[in-house]
Formats: C-alpha cells, structure tokens, sequence
C-alpha cells in the first residue's frame, strides 16, 4: 500500500517565523506530505496514520486551502478568496464525517481518529471555538475513542459537547439525539446503567421529534434501551422492545424488497447501516433463543429480517443457511 | 490535541455559571413537584436528573420518564397523541376556540394522568392482564370528560373497545357503552347503534355494573332507547311510519326492561305520537293512556300534560269532541292544582281552540282569557302575545257573528241593539268599561 510520500521538512524554506506542527500530535513537525507539503509529521509513523485514515482522501483538496497565504493579500477581492476557503472547509469536513463513519462501520477505530480529529479542528476553524457546529465533531472523536477504550477522553470529550449543546439552545433535535447516544454509550461502557438509561431514553425522545417515533433511527435507541433492560434482568421489558424493533425493521425491510423487485440496483441506503442492523438483529435472534420462554413468532420475525437483508444484498448462501438452520425452522413449522 | 487543551477551562465553568442562574428556578420547582426528598446538602449540587427536570419541556421530562421505565408502548402513544393536538390546532383557524386552548403538552395534569394509567396498562399488557390494561384505559376516557378533551375521550374508548384481546372483558364493554353515549351526544347515530348493540349484546348475561355503580344492563337499555327514539325521528318526519314505529318498537321494549318508568312512560308516549301521526288513534290511545298511569303514578305532571294533550287530539281527529273537552277540563284542573303554569295555559289555549273550531265563540274567548291570565302571571311575552291574539280573535269572531245576525234580521228590536250599540260605541273608545257589557247586550 502506498502509504503517501514522505520528504523531510526544510525549516529555511518556509517563510521567517512560521513553525509547522505535527498535524496529529501538534508537536514540532520533523517530515511533510511530499504531494501537497502543505501538512506536516513529527515522524513518518504519524504520516503514515494520517495517510491511512484521512489524508489520501483530502491530500490535494488541502492544497488550496492551506498554501495560497501568499497571494491571498495580494488579490483584490480578499473576502471572495476567504468565503471560497469557508465552503472549501465545510466540503472537508463533510467528507471527514463521511470517512469516519465508513471506518467505524468497518470496525477501524484507530483509523477513524485522524478524520475525526482533522473535522474537529476545521469546524474550529470556520465555526470558531464552543459553537454548536462543533458537537457532531466531538462526537466522531468521542465514537472513535470509545471504540478504543479510552473512557477518560470520551469523557472529557461529551463534557465538552454537552456544554456547547447547553450554551446554544438553538441546537436541532438531531444533535441532542446524537449527544445522548454517545453519552448512553459511555454510561453503559462505565457500568452506570441508569444514567445510560436516562440518557438513552432522551435520544429516543429527540429521535422521535426529529424522525418519527416508527423511523430506524428510533429503533436503535430502543435496541440500546432494551440491551440495558436485559443486562439488568428485566427481561419482559427488554423482549418488549425488541419485538419493537423487530416490527419496525421488519416493515422497513418488507417495503424495502417490494421496492427491490421493481428497480433492481439501486443505491441501497440500508447499505451505510448495514453491519449495524445485521449486528442487531443477531443479538435479538440470539437474546429470544436463549429465552427460557421462547416466542417463536418473535424468532420468525427476527429470522426473516435476516433473510430479508441478506437476500437485499444478494447474499444467497447465508438466506439459504438461515431459512434451513434447524431450530429456526422448528420455530417456523410451529 | 485541540480537544484537550480546551477542558481546563470549560469545565468549572459549568458550576460556577450555571448556580446562580438555576437556583431560583429550582426553588419554585421544587415547591411545584413537592421533591421533599431531596436533602438540604444536595441542594448544592444538582444531579443530572434534577437539572433536565428544571432546562427541559414538560413534554420531554414526562417522555424520557417513562421511556426510562420502560414504557416504550406508553411513550409512543403519548408522543402520538401530542403530535395529533399540535396538528389539530394548527389546523384549526386562526383565532378559533381550538387555537385559544392551551396546548396538550403544557397541561401537566394530564400529562401525569396519561403517563400514570398508560404505563399501568403498559405493564399489564406485558403479563398479558387484558382486563386491567382495559380497565386503565376506561379510567382515562372516563377522565377526559371536558367538551375539549372529547377526541382524547374517543382516542380511550376505542382503544379499550376495539382491541383484540380483552375485547369481552367488563371495562371493554363499559367502554362500548360510554361510547355509544358519546355518539349520541354528537349526533352519530348509526355509530352509537352499531355499539350500543354490540354492548348490549355482551352485558345480557352479566350482571356487571359501571364505573358509578349503575347496572350497565340499565344503562345500555336507556341509551339504546334514547338511539332508537332519535333514529326514528328522521323516517317519522319523511312519513315512512313502518320503520319509525318498528324503530320505537324496539326502543319501547328497551325502556320497558331498564326499569326505569319515567323512561317507559316517555317510550309510550311516543309510541302513541307514532302511531297517531300513522292515523291508528286506537293504538295512539292505548300507549297514550299507558304513558298517563305511569306519569300519574311517577308523579310526573310534566309527562302527564304532555300525554294529556296528546291523546285530546287524538280524540279530537276521531271526531269525539266531547271526550276532548272532557279530557282537556280535566288537563287544566290537574295543572292548576299542581301549579304548572305552562301546562295550564297551553291546555287553557287548546281548549279555546277546540271552541273556537266548534264556533263556540263566547266559551272560546273565555278560555283563552283564561290562558291569557296565567300567561300574564307568568311574565312569558312571547306567550302573552299569543294568548292576546287569539283572545281578540274570539271576539272579534264573537261580535261579527251578532252584528251580521241582526242586521239580516232587520227587526225593531235588533234594529234598536244595533243602535245602542252604535251609540255607546262612540264613548267605548274613551271608556273600554263598556266593553264588555256592550259585547254582552247581544247574548
């Protein structure tokens, strides 16, 4: 893999008082990105991580944006050339986000930080510092960080979210959604399974006024809730809301083949989501077979899901491996 | 790393911005929820809990509670319910009624009561005790009985009638009959039909009683008696008198069971009004007269004018004027000595009218004055009005008769009362005393 060039910083060649820092550990920059040299390392390990999660995508779109210092005081229509940088900025930070989304799906967490971490500082940079348009970047950062284990900075991370949600009563629905998820999850990494709850229960709140009480986006902070409900043993609960859960997606993906059939190939928007969905619906297939009260109407449901998905993706193997799994096909002849 | 360096100086910036600011807040809030519980010590700092409850909407505290006890069924029928109110004032003109009330979701008294009554039904569903989750949602009908409440009210009922399991359990079917109540109240007939009957159906072999204690066996039979009479009103007015008597009928057999005699007296009254306006006096007669045992042993003088009146016309359209008479002498002695003033003057004005057709003019007038007094009594103008009308018409009727009799006769003698008459006619304007006695002079 190519992992970028590298070539060592020529501290004579940049102009008279400029020092470059590292663009991941903002320490003293010791080597720089060959093909923009625009972005700076302290060592080659640091370039090489930036490479790989975000800089090969956006290398020469920082071109532009970090270099012409130089002719920008020259040009006349100065302000033009800064809101130009402004939408350059806002385009980064969305590709960032979209990349570390994709790295989390994949499970990458690592490499997700220097995406998460480059969004932060540009939404920094157009936003200015504590405004709400900082918070969806604090929560990438906070995701990769919990998919790492360093509770501590995804602490420090979601407080830092949480004041500038607090500060900005303007912020929409959709961010104090998000907020709460993140801050459910650290509860729930920590142990502390009623503030996980509280919280939880607040992003269904903001999901239900932002999406609708029935959209996917609800069900996942049911499917949250529910896990917690089943670490506590409060079983009847937890099977309550996953056969919510279950119901919804089952809708969804009906609709979704019906659809499917008619124009094949198209963009599936299941896809982004995917490994999540598949992820959930094996822990509810799981959780209702090993029930000590086995609802088999509910292991149908959960077990078509599956089939639905798998059979949306073209997946035959696994379709014709569930629909011939042995217990699941007792459940079904019941 | 950016985020980092940043934390040292927002974070005691919570607390020290956030106290001052929240605490009168708090106080009052405090006061309003009645949280004794909370300790002195921890008033300093606030848990998350207590600081949501004071930043958030009502709306939002009440759904993260319940979604935190995991009422997720509840939550959504709540958020459901707020949402079709929002709707529905938004749809609504502006300035309307329905724009002027307050919003659902700031009404915090009904907030609690959904979420206590939802959340009970909720955890009764799970264990599959149909009968409480029915129960529970009856209570909530029952419980928004306010004119602008009537969709939460209708939301309730069918939500406890229409579901399928529990659906024959006691509260299901009491629910039926508070809705077949509410359709009647806003004129949905057929609708109040449709489940009153299905109620019905249910209650025959149980001795059930409702919420207030009431048997609903009684119940259902005075609403459906009250549906069947109200459906039989529109064939009734179209002339179609089979169904409308086939409607009463069963209306009629309804009231005859519910024990309840002021409604069985009704039942026959109008039963008898059916068949007279259909032209079979003799079984008008019948039910009339059953309506009048049962009024006079209810005590019902109202009932009992009204049954009254009715079977004289009867008799009056069977030609029996004598009985009419008789029976309307007897109407206006019952309302006299019971003090109903209205009934005596509307007995008072038929009796005159019955004269009057007969010719009877001089008797007519007299009862009409007779109704005109006690509607003087009574103050009612409207009624005063119509009483003087028609007791100037009897003798204005009375007078014409004798003028014309003795200007055909053209004898002395009525040649001289038609000239005392004129002569005394002159001074009759300024002194009204001699009317009467002038009007006299020709009988």
């Amino acid at each position: 893999m190519i992992s970028g060039a590298t070539c060592s910083v020529v501290a004579l060649a940049s102009p008279k008082g400029t020092d470059t820092f590292c663009e991941l550990c903002q320490r003293r920059a010791h080597v720089q990105c060959s093909r923009c040299q625009v972005t700076f390392y302290c060592d080659a390990e640091h370039q090489r991580a930036d490479w790989v999660g975000i800089h090969e995508r956006i290398c020469q779109l920082l071109v532009p944006l970090r270099s012409p210092t130089l002719f920008s005081s020259q040009h006349p229509d100065c302000i033009e050339t800064q809101i130009k940088k402004v939408r350059m900025s806002m385009e980064l930070i969305e590709i960032c986000k979209s990349v570390a989304q994709s790295k989390f799906s994949e499970g990458k967490y690592q490499e997700a930080l220097p995406a998460a971490q480059f969004c932060l500082r540009c939404s920094m940079d157009v936003h200015g510092p504590s405004t709400a348009q900082l918070v969806p970047a604090y929560l990438l950062l906070a995701e990769a960080n919990m998919g790492l284990g360093n509770l501590d900075l995804v602490t420090q991370l979601l407080s830092q979210a949480e004041w500038v949600v607090l500060k900005s009563p303007e912020c929409g629905h959709t961010i104090h959604h998000q907020l709460h998820k993140s801050l459910g999850l650290l509860h729930m990494a920590t142990g502390n399974l009623e503030a996980a709850l509280f919280h939880f229960a607040n992003n269904i709140y903001f999901a239900s006024e932002e999406y609708g009480p029935d959209s996917p986006v609800t069900c996942g902070g049911y499917f949250l809730m529910a896990n917690i409900f089943a670490r506590q043993g409060k079983m009847s609960i937890a099977r309550s809301l996953y056969s919510e859960v279950a119901q919804t997606w089952h809708c969804l993906l009906t609709k979704r083949l019906e659809t499917h059939s008619q124009k094949a190939n198209e963009p599936d928007f299941l896809f982004s989501q995917r490994a999540e969905v598949e992820e959930m619906l094996r822990t509810m297939l799981e959780f209702e077979q090993n029930a000590s009260r086995k609802d088999s109407a509910q292991v149908a449901l959960v077990a078509h899901c599956l089939a639905m998905l798998w059979f949306l993706e073209g997946d035959s193997a696994k379709v014709s491996h569930i629909t011939k799994s042995p217990s699941i096909n007792f459940t079904l002849t019941q | 790393m950016a985020a980092q360096r940043r934390t040292a100086f927002f974070l005691p910036e919570i607390n020290n911005n956030n106290k001052g600011r929240r605490k009168s807040t708090l106080h009052r809030l405090k006061d309003s929820l009645q949280t004794g519980s909370i300790p002195d010590k921890s008033a300093q700092t606030f848990s998350r809990k207590e600081i949501a409850l004071l930043r958030n909407s009502l709306k939002q505290n009440i759904c993260v509670e319940m979604l935190q006890e995991g009422y997720h069924r509840s939550f959504s029928e709540l958020f459901f319910l707020l949402h079709s109110d929002q709707d529905r004032r938004a749809a609504a003109e502006p300035g309307s009624a329905l724009r002027l009330q307050t919003p659902l979701e700031e009404q915090q008294g009904k907030l609690e009561t959904m979420r206590l009554h939802l959340s009970q039904a909720e955890q009764a569903e799970r264990i599959g005790s149909w009968s409480v989750v029915c129960e529970q949602r009856l209570i909530l009908g029952q419980y928004f009985s306010a004119p602008e409440d009537l969709w939460l009210s209708f939301h309730f009922y069918h939500s406890c009638a229409d579901r399928e399991e529990g659906g024959c359990c006691r509260p299901a079917v009491e629910a039926r009959a508070c809705l077949a109540d509410l359709y009647l109240q806003q004129g949905d007939l057929e609708q109040a039909r449709q489940k009153a009957e299905l109620c019905f159906n249910q209650v025959d072999d149980g001795a059930w009683q409702d919420s207030d204690g009431w048997s609903l066996r009684v119940r259902v039979r005075h609403t459906l008696w009250r549906i069947y009479s109200r459906l039989s009103d529109a064939p009734l007015a179209a002339g179609d008198y089979n169904e409308a008597l086939e409607l009463l009928h069963k209306g009629y057999s309804m009231a005859a069971e519910s024990e309840d005699k002021q409604i069985e007296g009704e039942a026959n009254y109008q039963l008898g009004l059916a068949y007279q306006a259909s032209g079979d006096h003799d079984a008008a007669k019948k039910f009339f007269s059953t309506s009048m045992q049962i009024c006079g042993t209810r005590q019902d003088a109202d009932g009992l004018g009204k049954a009254y009146k009715a079977m004289a016309k009867s008799l009056e359209s069977e030609g029996n004027i004598d009985g009419t008479v008789r029976l309307l002498e007897e109407l206006t002695d019952i309302s006299r000595s019971n003090g109903l003033q209205y009934n005596l003057v509307d007995a008072c004005l038929c009796l005159g009218n019955i004269f009057f057709t007969m010719g009877q003019y001089k008797r007519a007038s007299e009862s009409f004055l007779q109704g005109y007094e006690v509607a003087c009594h009574v103050g009612d103008v409207a009624l005063l009005q119509k009483a003087q009308a028609l007791v100037a018409s009897a003798r204005a009727h009375a007078l014409i008769g004798g003028y014309s009799a003795d200007v055909a006769a053209a004898t002395p003698t009525a040649l001289q009362r038609l000239l005392a008459w004129k002569e005394t006619r002159r001074c009759q304007e300024l002194n009204t005393d001699s009317t009467d006695r002038t009007v006299t002079a020709w009988y």
